[in-house]
């Protein structure tokens, strides 16, 4: 690709302490992203992938390693300017939806913009633009217990949205939706995706790939190529005799 | 984050758990009343303490007496009368040249010499008499002791008195027969009475003298010494006295005065004169050094009363941290979402911080209300109970009980904000440094 990549990762490693023993989640990885792409991380669970992802969108610090979006090193930023960056320039979409119970749909979506500073008037345009985006419009004053999973989700990608980051980072968005609503839901990301947002999903769901321009196999904190991918996938166990006491 | 916005989300935060906040509240409530009562309960105490307070009506008033010292109890020094004596260095007696000195202190108005007089005397006043309290004051004016007046003018010359404002009630009729009503007393003001002036020679003849001398004033009551005495200019009381003392004049210059009123030009210097009298070695003493002990008794009093109370706030500050750290518990993901959606650190610990001091405020704003309230009636119960005491035992009833100042309830809800502001420093911390990964995951 010519164009510049909008983000660049440069042997980023990342190491967590579970008690005396060290986890390399990431143990070097070297990534470009390019502006206006849909790309996807797939992963078995363990992989290193949602560490990637948090990573990428400045809620985690690397061990070691440089992360450049959009020319800006996020392993040199502090805390007041990651809580900036992540406010402007992404928008995280979870497995879990992560909605606030006590607060209706239009609340959920309005809730990022309550600490920029946004006219109260302007936020409730806003809102209910990015509702009506994800075809929620009619549901904007019900409470997430009173939207299916689907639903749930489309609210907190329009909560996503609704500052108008360049870069939608979604964790496993389909994870706890059935086969149906995971899929418009990756329709939705396709969308945002062909509106010019680079889009990157961490999935292991396969029928994310066919919106994809671009997907990244993780296999213990390394990239992999999908050759190297498959044949860790398809590796047979061999069945173990019972051992005799 | 705009202030407005950070208002609205806290009390959103708080009415979401109105259970809780309200329980937590009520501690904050409780030691927020008891501070309010007991403060008030000893700010009443003091106001109905000094207002009791015998004579102190004017705060621009210093006694000065002379110092006899040590020797006053090694050598018999004669109190005003004739003798000698007052010679040791330690004595320090008010002559006329002490008392120049004295008027000479920056700050002093007058240096006003009084004296009583040193035999017995009768007011009779047409069938009327009573006992003479005479004073004798060196000065033409009355008002310049910083009494007041009633009715009349407090001039004194040759020839005139003016009564205290008891001593005008105190005339009765000698001689009632059993049965016989008292008569009321015609106003004595503009009126000539008599002063019988009676003395024993050494073989016990008893010798009067009768003077004529006219009512010019009477003074409003003071709760003071001056409503119990009669005023005479000093030349007339010094005359007096001699005849009492069978012709011989006391010296002032050898014997000086033995009570001297200095009246300073305003309340502020009067500590300052006080000192600067003391210093000369005679001992001056002010009404104002009782009421500011007085004072700083009851200052003492209420930093007690305070602090009993603020040991319940104290406990309630423990109730708002706990609370907070619970609900902190609660919110992990929460917080970790404000956080994905750029909440900053400052963010966190503005919203939980504002929080906690939004429950103290909260109940601080109770507690207020409850102090005053039961401040109030405490004072309505109290009122009851010692008129009826009064009324049992004969006497006036003074009391109010408790006394709640603006200031008061406005810093106790202050206070109250700043407990739960304190409160909520570690929980808020503990929010802010959260990882934001570990509490998006956090079940």
């Amino acid at each position: 690709m010519s164009e510049q990549p909008v983000i660049q990762i440069r042997n980023l490693r990342k190491t967590f302490t579970m008690g005396k023993q060290k986890v390399h989640a990431l143990a070097g990885v070297d990534l470009d992203i390019a502006p206006g792409s849909l790309t996807v991380i797939m992963g078995p669970s363990g992989s290193g992938k949602s560490t990637l992802l948090y990573l990428l969108g400045g809620l985690d610090r690397p061990t070691s390693g440089t992360i450049q979006v959009n020319g800006r090193y996020l392993d040199q930023m502090d805390e007041n300017d990651l809580g900036l960056f992540r406010r402007k320039s992404v928008g995280f979409i979870f497995q879990s939806f992560n909605l606030i119970p006590s607060m209706t749909a239009m609340q959920n979506v309005i809730f990022p913009m309550r600490f920029t500073g946004v006219s109260n008037k302007e936020r409730q345009k806003q809102a209910a633009r990015m509702l009506s985006q994800v075809g929620l419009a009619k549901r904007a004053l019900h409470r997430p217990t009173e939207l299916s999973g689907g639903q749930q989700q489309r609210v907190a990608v329009a909560r996503a949205l609704v500052n108008n980051p360049p870069i939608i980072l979604a964790d496993e968005p389909t994870g706890n939706l059935d086969t149906t609503s995971g899929f418009g839901i990756m329709k939705l990301l396709s969308k945002l995706n062909l509106e010019g947002r680079t889009v990157i999903v961490v999935t292991h769901d396969m029928r994310m790939c066919q919106f994809a321009s671009n997907i990244i196999y993780l296999l213990d904190g390394l990239t992999v190529s999908e050759a190297e991918y498959e044949a860790a996938s398809h590796f047979e166990i061999p069945e173990e005799e019972p051992e005799e006491v | 984050m705009r202030f407005w916005d950070l208002v609205s989300l806290i009390s959103e935060n708080l009415r979401r758990r109105k259970g809780r906040v309200f329980l937590t509240a009520v501690g904050v409530v409780i030691g927020t009343a008891a501070v309010v009562l007991l403060v008030s309960l000893a700010t009443g105490l003091q106001k109905s303490a000094t207002s009791n307070l015998w004579g102190i009506t004017d705060l621009s008033r210093i006694d000065v007496y002379p110092n006899y010292g040590e020797g006053m109890y090694m050598e018999a020094v004669p109190m005003g009368g004739g003798g000698g004596g007052g010679t040791t260095s330690n004595v320090k007696l008010l002559t006329p040249t002490v008392l120049d000195e004295i008027a000479a202190i920056p700050g002093v108005k007058f240096v006003i010499p009084r004296d009583y007089m040193y035999g017995q005397g009768m007011i009779q006043f047409g069938k009327f008499e009573t006992w003479a309290g005479l004073m004798g004051v060196k000065t033409d004016n009355l008002e310049n002791l910083g009494y007041e007046l009633d009715r009349g003018s407090m001039e004194l010359r040759k020839g005139t008195i003016v009564a205290g404002s008891w001593v005008v009630q105190n005339f009765y009729v000698p001689n009632l027969r059993p049965g016989q009503e008292m008569p009321e007393l015609p106003d004595i003001l503009d009126q000539r009475v008599k002063l019988k002036l009676t003395k024993w020679t050494t073989d016990g003849q008893e010798v009067s003298r009768t003077v004529e001398l006219k009512v010019v004033g009477v003074l409003r009551e003071m709760r003071n010494e001056a409503d119990g005495s009669f005023f005479v200019s000093m030349e007339e009381l010094e005359a007096w006295n001699t005849w009492f003392n069978n012709g011989q004049r006391i010296n002032r210059n050898k014997n000086g005065y033995n009570d001297v009123i200095v009246r300073a030009e305003s309340p502020e210097v009067v500590m300052d004169v006080t000192q600067q009298i003391n210093d000369m070695g005679y001992m001056a003493y002010s009404p104002q050094s009782t009421v500011e002990g007085i004072n700083s008794f009851f200052v003492i009093l209420q930093v007690v009363f305070g602090g009993i109370g603020a040991i319940a706030l104290l406990v309630a500050a423990i109730g708002i941290a706990n609370t907070m750290t619970m609900a902190i518990l609660e919110r992990t993901r929460e917080i970790g979402l404000m956080k994905a959606v750029g909440a900053t650190n400052r963010d966190v610990l503005t919203i939980f911080l504002g929080e906690a001091a939004g429950i103290g405020f909260l109940g601080g704003l109770g507690g207020a209300l409850l102090g005053w309230v039961g401040g109030y009636a405490l004072n309505v119960v109290s009122m009851q109970f010692l008129a009826s005491q009064a009324q049992q035992q004969g006497y006036m009833s003074t009391g109010l009980t408790a006394d709640t100042p603006l200031w008061l309830l406005l810093f106790a809800i202050l206070f109250a904000t700043l407990v739960g502001f304190l409160s909520g420093l570690y929980p808020a911390l503990r929010a802010a440094t959260l990882e934001p990964v570990t509490a998006l995951k956090y079940e």
